[in-house]
């Protein structure tokens, strides 16, 4: 057999395949160029390079979309790139600009999140003028295991050398493009093992990254140790799913389970066992209902931009994967498993509301309300309808939008050591920095689903999707629960502009301009798909799932 | 012998994971435990590869097994950065991020 | 003929014994020639198994030897990747030029992790 024939049965449409292998192959120089850089030069070639790989990709993803090129399976039926698939993409990739620039981002930290050495930076920084600042930062990152963290005395210049900014840890950006990568093909696999290998391609660098911080380092590696642990078990499920569904169809491709469905021959234990095992894994990842546990305790602990990639990021792809599951696999089955996942959702719904009203730290708020919305968005993902899925795509573009805004402006709000994330700190913010202020109440109110904000369309396409397809219990649970859950959130907007501010509350950083861009972005995206959400609405209903 | 057999011992291998995961205090048996459970996910797929004739399952099986050595070195790498910071691996220990 | 044809079908595999046998012997005579020869107490002394208990690490004061597990843990992960290369092989006439393509490719990907471990320190023991 030639190889040219082999390469056709495969279906490798590089066109269709572009931005995938961009990203992926992107990640790879990336690994490359951290070997072979010389430290200084590390962190400026490394952002220009991830955010050129994410920009053209996205180009990528645009000329494909427009080029009108129809929906392709490739790779031997691995991936499937049709309309609701690259809307997916897009949407990943333009979140994956702002959260690289608020992961390069130095201005609002000394040093920035990632610093390899605080201590020596701090040392320096007291020694200003002296002139060498020249801290060394080990040989790997902290998540392998060599470097020696706070050894003193490896401080490097021996005269005054030009102050050179500090080191970070640049392997941040390698990590950023794989997870980037893992995502892109989640939300577009086509059978059950290339969701698994892209589940774990995401999920691995995220581990890593929320590990990474060197202030507050205890936090950080506890979270990344029980995201790490949670995740690898719910993979675990999500695995034996897998197989329980390969036993059950002779295969893992979705089509072929919804054919082997629709067939009246095989018992359907081993169907709705592995549907259930692999709901499980999928809902993990998505943050939805009773499988939220790890949300609060990762959202708080990881550094904070990180915490704005994988709210946004991983939310996106998890539930691309669903509705693409949901959809293609088992649509013809819906009736059976339907009423299950109705009280996954409501338990979503009820507990990321009633326990983001108890909380006191912004982060874990946020951590909670994205629990609740991700109820909201299960609501669209069950109406197995055209418009369920045109509005799930687009309450997953809006609420990435606006959580990326909201997280990048908590990291702006800091007290002496590091960010102040209990909500007394944001007393009378409006006084101390008014713009802040307003930007934060403008994203809380789009959470809220307030009308001319990007929530409330989101909201109210996945409401009426979910009513047109006779689920109305489940919207009367979602529409008590976002106003109860609008309390909290115009509960911070309270104390920020009815109460005074601590005589020693915490201070408001300037922002530089990478942090500014991406709260920018973050804010009119918000504001531009609450004022003119048809464009989006349009091209998110452009098609549907391709088997 | 009948191939369901090697499917109920799957089923056993995943459940003593599972328990193992949930009971136990150390990071690294909880990883262990993990670890037994994808293992076991690897015997029902090849059993469910030889009852459906096709190699499809066997090939899935390699794939778990490369993700699974990943998945170690980067949890075993995670386990030892906060082994280094607090000098105990005890999942009990690590308590600072609750309500 | 049929017993000699069916025989036929094992020289290959006796080529890789000879292969593998004679490599040994190779080695093993060559390496008194060609290797350095540093003589030291340890190297001197009577074999005995097991290694000596290290000291024990004081309560937080202690260090643990990293770089046995960093070591492990790569050997680990550039060893799993022979699984793949093994199905291709069974296969490489079926999968012809494109496969190969591909396999230069995914053993590139790995040689760049391992450009990242080695200019980054991480084969360095100590």
């Amino acid at each position: 057999m030639g190889s040219q024939s082999f390469s056709d049965a495969l279906g490798v449409d590089y066109g269709a395949l572009a931005p995938l292998l961009i990203v992926l192959g992107g990640a790879c120089v990336s690994v490359l160029l951290e070997a072979v850089l010389p430290r200084v030069r590390r962190r400026s070639v490394q952002l220009v390079f991830s955010l050129a790989v994410v920009v053209v990709a996205l180009a990528a993803v645009i000329i494909r979309a427009t080029s009108g090129a129809g929906d392709v399976v490739v790779l031997a039926g691995s991936l499937s790139v049709d309309a609701p698939g690259l809307f997916l993409w897009g949407t990943l990739l333009a979140l994956a600009v702002p959260s690289v620039l608020m992961l390069a981002d130095r201005s609002v930290e000394p040093g920035g999140v990632f610093v390899a050495d605080p201590e020596a930076l701090a040392e320096a920084q007291e020694r200003v003028g002296a002139g060498s600042l020249r801290s060394t930062s080990s040989g790997l990152p902290s998540g392998t295991g060599t470097d020696t963290h706070g050894v003193v005395g490896r401080r490097g210049g021996a005269g005054p050398e030009p102050t050179t900014p500090p080191e970070m840890h640049t392997e941040i950006f390698p990590f950023v493009l794989f997870a980037l990568g893992g995502m892109l093909a989640f939300s577009a696999a086509n059978d059950l093992l290339t969701m698994f290998v892209a589940l774990e391609v995401l999920s691995l660098p995220l581990y890593l990254l929320c590990g990474l911080a060197r202030r507050r380092r205890l936090l950080s590696q506890e979270a990344a140790v029980k995201y790490f642990l949670l995740g690898a078990f719910a993979s675990a499920f999500f695995l034996y799913g897998v197989a329980l569904l390969y036993g059950y169809a002779g295969s893992v491709r979705l089509a072929d389970i919804a054919a082997s469905a629709a067939g009246p021959l095989r018992s359907d234990a081993l169907l709705f066992a592995g549907l259930a095992l692999l709901v499980v894994g999928l809902m993990f990842k998505a943050s939805v209902g009773p499988f939220h546990t790890w949300t609060p305790d990762v959202y708080q602990g990881a550094p904070t931009p990180v915490t704005a990639f994988m709210a946004a990021c991983t939310k996106v792809a998890a539930f691309g994967a669903i509705l693409r599951v949901f959809t293609v696999a088992f649509g013809t089955t819906a009736l059976e498993w339907r009423g299950v996942l109705w009280a996954v959702a409501i338990a979503s719904m009820v507990i990321g509301t009633v326990l983001g009203i108890t909380q006191t730290d912004l982060k874990r708020m946020v951590a909670y309300s994205s629990v609740a919305h991700a109820g909201f968005i299960l609501i669209g993902c069950l109406a197995i309808t055209p418009a369920g899925l045109s509005g799930t795509l687009f309450y997953l573009l809006a609420y990435g939008f606006t959580t990326i805004a909201i997280l990048g402006l908590v990291s702006l709000v800091r007290s002496g050591d590091g960010e102040a994330g209990h909500l007394s700190g944001y007393a009378g913010l409006a006084q101390r920095s008014p713009v802040v202020a307003a930007a934060l109440s403008f994203c809380l109110l789009a959470l809220a689903g307030v009308p001319l904000t990007s929530g409330f369309t989101a909201k109210f396409a996945v409401f009426s999707a979910g009513l047109a397809d006779g689920m109305a219990p489940l919207v009367i649970v979602g529409l008590v629960c976002s106003a109860i859950a609008a309390f909290f959130y115009l509960r911070v907007i309270v104390l920020m502009y009815f109460s005074d501010p601590a005589p020693d509350g915490p201070t408001v950083s300037l922002p530089g301009p990478m942090t500014t861009v991406a709260i920018t972005l973050g804010v009119a995206v918000t504001l531009l798909l609450g004022v003119l959400p048809t464009a989006a609405l349009e091209w998110a209903g452009a098609g549907t799932f391709l088997g | 012998m009948s191939p369901t057999n090697y499917l109920l011992l799957s089923a056993l291998l995943f459940s003593i994971g599972t328990v193992g995961v949930l009971v136990r205090r150390n990071a690294i048996v909880v990883f262990m435990c993990v670890e037994l459970m994808l293992n076991a996910v690897n015997l029902s797929l090849v059993t469910f590869s030889r009852i459906n004739g096709s190699l499809d399952g066997q090939v899935m099986a390699f794939f778990v097994m490369v993700v699974a050595a990943a998945e170690v070195v980067v949890g075993l790498s995670i386990i030892m950065a906060i082994f280094r910071t607090r000098r105990t691996a005890s999942v009990d220990d690590a308590n600072l991020l609750k309500y | 003929m049929q017993g000699s044809a069916g025989l036929t079908a094992y020289v290959p595999l006796i080529v890789m014994f000879v292969l593998a046998g004679g490599f040994a012997l190779f080695s093993v005579t060559a390496a008194p020639y060609i290797g350095p020869r540093r003589y030291n107490r340890a190297k001197l002394d009577t074999y005995e198994c097991g290694i000596e208990p290290s000291p024990q690490p004081v309560v937080g004061g202690g260090r643990v030897p990293v770089a046995y597990y960093l070591t492990a843990m790569l050997f680990i992960l550039f060893d799993i990747e022979m699984v793949f290369l093994y199905p291709f092989v069974i296969n490489i006439d079926a999968l012809g030029l494109f496969g190969l393509v591909e396999i230069v490719l995914f053993i590139g990907t790995v040689a760049f992790a391992y450009a990242y471990v080695w200019r980054r320190g991480g084969l360095d023991w100590t």
